[in-house]
């Protein structure tokens, strides 16, 4: 099946204009299928880390927004144990006029600004709540141990 | 043709399938360990089909889906032990090439797929009345 233009016009840009600290390459024999990396935001728990992410473009893409994932580990109340992210703009609040570069640079502020009052990881955001500065720690400690640059 | 739905992300949509009791009633599946992030190891249970000496049975399987998965189908294991032609007395596994969905493995097909269709070989008329080995009883 041909890719639709405009995903093309998407995968061009990423590479000829990309965005500080993020990167998305689209994998040679599934061209809607890309590995991503994001660097975790500087004064956040996760600054001094790459974090790698995988996003899929599906069928009905953009009238749906795209599927991604982060494969690195991460302490963060709004992305669960398998790497799911809550996010508005990959849900309800998604649309056309959004595109990868959009929702990669979302996911780069929620890195920046967790969000404990709409949890994915029930767990991380109870603690978050809780004692957020020990929660800050761990984020710091898994960012250490799991996303330090190759 | 449609876009090739990644490994990662099919396992993402069978799991939640499987989390939200969306799929066939006489089996279910879910991930082993809840913190994998590759999600390659799965257990199956098959609620054994009635008007079979399997009646009132539950089955323990686990489901290993390799790098390739759905490219090629995954390996099952019985963890229960039953007696059923193409599953290895010896350890439970199951033989691919005994069960038409694994031997003409489709990439469309899912765990779920599977445990249907191991259900309904359990009721073949020739499998049916198989003598089994005592309930509860597993390969480990």
């Amino acid at each position: 099946m041909a890719l639709p233009k405009r995903i093309i016009k998407e995968t061009e840009r990423l590479m000829a204009e990309p965005v500080p600290g993020i990167s998305a390459v689209p994998h040679e024999e599934n061209l809607r299928y890309f590995d991503v990396t994001i660097d975790g935001p500087s004064s956040s728990p996760y600054e001094g880390g790459t974090f790698k992410l995988e996003l899929f473009l599906p069928d009905d893409y953009p009238m749906t927004p795209p599927k991604v994932r982060f494969l690195t580990k991460i302490y963060h109340p709004n992305i669960d144990r398998l790497g799911r992210i809550c996010l508005d703009v990959l849900k309800s609040n998604w649309s056309p006029a959004l595109q990868i570069r959009t929702i990669l640079l979302s996911i780069q502020a929620l890195l920046g600004a967790p969000n404990p009052d709409d949890p994915l990881a029930n767990d991380v955001a109870q603690r978050w709540k809780e004692d957020e500065k020990a929660a800050i720690q761990t984020a710091r400690e898994w960012t250490a141990e799991h996303a330090k640059k190759a | 043709m449609s876009a090739k739905i990644p490994r990662n992300f099919r396992l993402l949509e069978e799991l939640e399938k499987g989390e939200k009791g969306l799929g066939a009633e006489a089996c279910s599946y879910g991930l082993e360990d809840g913190d994998d992030l590759l999600m390659t190891n799965w257990n199956g249970t098959i609620l054994g089909p009635p008007h079979s000496v399997h009646e009132n049975r539950i089955y323990s399987l686990k489901i290993h889906c390799g790098e390739s998965y759905p490219d090629v189908p995954p390996i099952v294991t019985f963890v229960s032990k039953i007696n059923l032609p193409g599953v290895d007395q010896r350890d439970g596994k199951v033989d691919n090439t005994k069960l038409p969905c694994l031997s003409q493995w489709k990439r469309d097909f899912t765990m779920e797929t599977i445990l249907i269709e191991i259900r309904r070989y359990m009721a073949l008329p020739q499998h049916k009345k198989l003598p089994q080995p005592p309930e509860g009883s597993t390969y480990t």
